[in-house]
């Protein structure tokens, strides 16, 4: 209010006064009232470093530009402003925000979050600031290994962990009882169909199969249970058609077809529908993301509070479990003006003591290992802190810089092999797509 | 004020002293007068479809940072493309089909509303509700109604023993397209009811009593006299739901994001994947410049159907 009423004044002086041009009193009314609108942050963040930080939008007890503001108040030299991107579930929004931004090259924002599947398109268009110097061998070894990886770029970190998710596998305590946990997709078979047969469960294992990103989630998983992988590292050789891949993906066909532990469904399903059959108490196993155990745990949304276990994923004879990768990371904006600045901020975002906010108040898993002993994490998420084996296993989709382009060809592909049951003949076209793709 | 008689005095004076000058005031002031529309309609439709036609000429990719002029690089890509002929297959097949399906219920629906009967408002109204539901909403719930377990469709199938087991409406590349056609169909024959009905409440009167009084019972008087005299409105309202249907998105993108095995993918879907998901704006606009001619095409072959059946009439 009192800003209004002193710009006013300077205006209506200067106009009585009748001297200065009209364009001067206009002007000079126009920086007063510049100057007081900036006048409290200005004064704040006096000889500050100012730093734009743009991150998609998440939230629990605490936001994300809390902890923001915490990062402001517990230090003088950076002021970080906080940019509110879209939720994560519009990813796709996120994604062209970014880039748009990115690709003028202004600097702006200086410190950004991105999906673990931009992080090499980011860094192939030169858009991500290595940060190898400041988080060396050594720093990097506080993080999950699959995570240092998805952030790896030719050979260089470029984005700095922030906060993990992954596949995992949820499966009925009361209707597996003495049965240990499969550890092998034919012990979950086996189950499966005994759940089946005696009549305990309508359905064996339920999964992802709709032609959606989450179909390559599930896919990278069977594969990489097989030992076999989509991309080599080197970005460039692709082995979806390889025997080791073709077996894991005619595996996810004969849950459908051979074994019937899974509907034919899921060919159309993507996380919700499938979770859905299994909170209702109508399955066995299924495979699905972290926040399943929240619903599962609500009397008001699920017939199975109580009965719920979670593990690692299951994995084939001579493999080992494999959980897809999901979360967002930091990243430091290649042409950013306060590259100091910007490190300070993101060392600060990811150390264990932020991850443990991160992960107490907004419910977003530390990708540093040493957090999940933290005690107050077991005090306030206890779940969370069981996902520790899980996570160990977390494994990055194909990293490339263009991912987004593959992704496309994987989910065509393997939504036919799935229908149709040609595997090998769709893997093999497949890869002939994505070799066109990443060596051009 | 002093400024407009100046002009008048001018006017009245110039066709002695500068003729030239006066025509082309006269000339300019409806051509000054259509600036502002000129200027709205051109930044807002005619910039933008030049400027993708341009796009459509270069390899842009947002991500690689890549912005050459390529010729016809990416329409002689989008031939050799099976995907996108694949998509433009579905496209036209879910047109004509839903186009077809929605003209020959929605005629039906007019028919019955043109009559009079007790409560005849009421159900002219109630006739919108589908057509007047967010498209996202009516997604929604044909996921519900033919979810391959729990889909209150598959219980009627299987309570009336038309199916011995369920149908996995989506899961299957038989059924998920005509699913959703049929969801197409659902929500926008009310549409065309509503346009038809509007058609034959112009047709006058006097026309059908004088087919009775010559003895055409209602059959006849509908091949003989309705039909022929709504044909143009007809036409029309084809051409617009047919190009309406040609752009379908929401449903595709809500119920099977194309899959599966792609049996769904049309071309607005394809098209996003490749603007807004890779951000391949060279590719992406062939694809939808590719998508402007096909319909282009179909207006041009609606606007001669429509223009031979107004001739026909106007005989």
């Amino acid at each position: 209010m009192s800003k209004k009423e002193s710009v006013t004044a300077v205006g209506a002086d200067a106009l009585s006064g009748g001297r200065p041009g009209r364009r001067a009193v206009l002007g000079g009314a126009a920086l007063a009232g510049a100057g007081l609108l900036a006048g409290g942050r200005r004064a704040r963040a006096a000889g500050r470093t100012e730093l734009t930080f743009a991150s998609a939008k998440f939230f629990g007890k605490e936001t994300v530009a809390q902890v923001v503001e915490s990062y402001n108040a517990s230090q003088g030299r950076v002021h970080v402003s906080y940019v509110e991107l879209p939720p994560p579930s519009d990813s796709t929004d996120v994604h062209q925000l970014l880039v748009q931004q990115l690709a003028r090259r202004n600097g702006s924002p200086d410190v950004f979050t991105q999906d673990v599947i931009w992080i090499a398109e980011f860094a192939g268009a030169g858009w991500a600031l290595p940060l190898d110097q400041e988080f060396g061998a050594e720093a990097r070894k506080n993080y999950f290994p699959g995570v240092v990886q998805a952030c790896t770029w030719g050979g260089k970190l470029t984005a700095l962990p922030w906060f993990i998710d992954s596949g995992m596998l949820y499966y009925r305590t009361d209707i597996l009882g003495a049965t240990p946990v499969p550890e092998t997709w034919d012990e979950l078979v086996k189950i499966a169909q005994a759940a089946e047969k005696s009549g305990r469960a309508r359905f064996g294992f339920l999964w992802q199969g709709k032609q959606a990103e989450v179909l390559v989630c599930d896919l990278v998983e069977f594969v990489t249970s097989n030992g076999g992988a989509i991309l080599a590292p080197d970005g460039k050789t692709v082995l979806i058609d390889e025997p080791k891949s073709v077996a894991a993906v005619q595996f996810m066909r004969d849950t459908i077809d051979r074994y019937k532990i899974t509907p034919e469904d899921v060919l159309s399903w993507d996380e919700e529908p499938s979770r859905r059959p299994f909170t209702a108490g109508q399955a066995v196993f299924l495979r699905n993301w972290s926040y399943v155990w929240t619903i599962a745990q609500d009397p008001k949304a699920s017939s199975v509070v109580g009965k719920v276990g979670v593990a690692p994923l299951p994995h084939f004879p001579g493999g080992k479990s494999a959980a897809c990768l999901g979360g967002y990371q930091y990243g430091v904006n290649a042409s950013t003006k306060n590259r100091d600045a910007a490190i300070d901020f993101v060392g600060w975002m990811s150390s264990p003591a932020t991850q443990l906010r991160f992960a107490t108040s907004l419910g977003l898993a530390p990708t540093r290992p040493a957090v999940f002993d933290d005690p107050a994490l077991a005090r306030s998420q206890p779940f969370m802190q069981r996902l520790k084996p899980v996570f160990l296993g977390a494994t990055p989709r194909p990293v490339t810089p263009k991912y987004a382009q593959v992704t496309l060809v994987l989910q065509s592909a393997v939504s036919r092999a799935l229908v149709d049951g040609n595997v090998k003949q769709a893997l093999a076209g497949a890869k002939q797509r994505i070799s066109a793709i990443v060596s051009s | 004020m002093s400024r407009s008689v100046a002009v008048g005095g001018a006017l009245r004076r110039a066709p002695l002293a500068f003729p030239i000058l006066l025509r082309m005031r006269i000339e300019a002031a409806p051509l000054l007068l259509l600036v502002p529309t000129a200027i709205s309609l051109g930044s807002v439709s005619v910039y933008p479809i030049l400027d993708g036609l341009w796009l459509s000429f270069r390899n842009t990719t947002l991500a690689t940072r890549q912005d050459r002029f390529v010729g016809w690089l990416n329409y002689r890509l989008l031939a050799g493309d099976p995907d996108f002929w694949r998509a433009w297959r579905h496209t036209l097949e879910f047109t004509a089909i839903s186009t077809l399906a929605e003209t020959a219920i929605g005629l039906a629906m007019a028919l019955l509303l043109v009559e009079w009967f007790v409560g005849r408002g009421l159900v002219r109204a109630a006739m919108l509700i589908p057509w007047a539901m967010p498209t996202v909403v009516t997604s929604k719930m044909f996921g519900w109604l033919f979810d391959g377990q729990n889909g209150l469709v598959n219980w009627l199938l299987r309570s009336l023993h038309l199916i011995s087991r369920n149908i996995d409406w989506y899961g299957s590349p038989h059924t998920a397209l005509p699913t959703i056609i049929f969801a197409d169909v659902w929500k926008t024959t009310p549409f065309m009811a509503l346009l038809l009905l509007a058609g034959l409440q112009t047709i006058p009167g006097s026309l059908l009593e004088a087919a009775r009084v010559d003895g055409a019972n209602a059959w006849q008087s509908f091949w003989r006299v309705r039909l022929p005299m709504l044909a143009p409105v007809l036409l029309i309202a084809a051409m617009f739901r047919a190009l309406d249907a040609f752009r379908i998105f929401d449903l595709v993108y809500v119920l099977t994001g194309g899959g599966p095995a792609d049996s769904t993918e049309v071309l607005s879907t394809l098209t996003y994947k490749t603007l807004f998901s890779a951000l391949e704006f060279g590719y992406g606009s062939a694809l939808s410049t590719a998508m402007f001619a096909t319909e282009a095409l179909m207006a041009l072959g609606f606007g001669i159907l429509i223009v031979r059946s107004m001739r026909r009439q106007a005989r």
